[in-house]
């Protein structure tokens, strides 16, 4: 897991967590994508 | 402003905050803030093209880290700075995604997310309680459709989780130290009617005492006090077992069904609460039917009794087999 923190224009903080390598689709009942 | 005032009738804190009145209220797609940041396109939440798993403060806290000292207040009816941390956590950038539709593995790695956010807040000094919930649906009251969550890292107890742990330490002083969920759990188990979903490390149930028709608690088998103590394993069964009542709960009624998911685990305002906290997820879908949803009227806001119309061991029947149903 990878965590990046960033700051944002006012002032607030973002944080981005990337799971490396790990593909990933939605799938299975219930998604309304 | 974010300001706390204490209410002597009840012993507990309301929290105020007016800047909320003004916060996006249902924005067509394709001006949700909660998307990415597309070339060209408005500036989201998000200043990226593309996202995993994002975390941000949000924009219209109920709870500040920064919130002033109230001018307000008297011996009687203190006020207090409503100080806190007010996190909002972003699944997907699918739009239109939802939890129920997301692969375990994207729901393991969001409780990867859940684990880290509790225990980083929670190591914040004046977090006493760190709540991890998602609201979904407009019978819930949502005002961005995109799969969403949020947390609350609260400056005290709040009252609901505080009487849990009360009744949970009163049962395991009465009953040689032994845990209350867990005597649950196994009471649960034995009886099996109640049971809607088993994986290796969780137990997903519609209490014996539920609220709400289809409510469902999905309960750690091992003895452990918070999201951040589960092993490697247990996360992902977690996320296994999450899937599998999302799934039933979507089609229960043949819809994506509203809800709202909570987290009720150890406080962090560093007592000890080894045997007492448990950590367990409690979902309460506002639906009795299809078409009809359970109000929390008179007798529930005004008396705190609430009134169910259908029993819990009815209830779990038709979601388990909706449950089962959906098993690949």
């Amino acid at each position: 897991m990878k965590k990046e923190r960033e700051p944002k224009d006012d002032g607030r903080y973002i944080i981005f967590y990337t799971f490396e390598g790990e593909e990933d689709e939605s799938f299975g009942e219930g998604s309304t994508s | 402003m974010n300001q706390l005032r204490w209410d002597p009738t009840l012993e507990e804190w309301v929290a105020y905050a007016t800047h909320r009145q003004d916060r996006t209220f249902l924005p067509p797609a394709e001006y949700c803030p909660l998307d990415p940041t597309k070339p060209g396109g408005f500036p989201t939440e998000v200043p990226r093209e593309s996202y995993d798993i994002v975390v941000f403060e949000n924009k219209f806290p109920s709870f500040a880290p920064g919130a002033p000292e109230p001018d307000e207040g008297s011996p009687l009816t203190p006020a207090a700075a409503g100080r806190g941390i007010c996190e909002v956590v972003l699944y997907s950038e699918d739009h239109y995604a939802t939890l129920a539709g997301m692969s375990e593995r994207r729901i393991r790695n969001l409780v990867e997310v859940w684990a880290d956010r509790y225990a980083e807040l929670g190591s914040v000094d004046f977090v006493e309680y760190v709540f991890i919930f998602e609201n979904k649906g407009e019978a819930i009251g949502v005002t961005l459709h995109h799969p969403h969550g949020q947390i609350y890292a609260y400056p005290f107890v709040p009252p609901r989780p505080k009487r849990e742990l009360e009744a949970a330490r009163a049962y395991r002083s009465q009953h040689e130290n032994r845990c209350l969920h867990c005597d649950l759990l196994s009471q649960e188990h034995e009886d099996g009617r109640r049971v809607v979903a088993k994986g290796e490390h969780f137990t997903a149930f519609v209490p014996f005492y539920a609220h709400f028709p289809y409510e469902t608690h999905v309960y750690a088998r091992r003895c452990v006090p918070s999201i951040a103590r589960l092993s490697g394993e247990e996360r992902w069964d977690l996320a296994r077992v999450l899937k599998r009542l999302l799934v039933g709960y979507d089609r229960l009624f043949g819809f994506s069904l509203p809800y709202m998911m909570v987290m009720h685990q150890a406080p962090t305002d560093g007592e000890n609460y080894e045997g007492v906290a448990h950590f367990h997820v409690e979902f309460y879908p506002p639906n009795r039917t299809a078409e009809k949803l359970k109000y929390l009227a008179g007798s529930e806001t005004g008396a705190g009794a609430y009134i169910v119309d259908a029993l819990p061991e009815r209830t779990a029947e038709t979601l388990r087999e909706a449950v089962e149903g959906a098993a690949p």
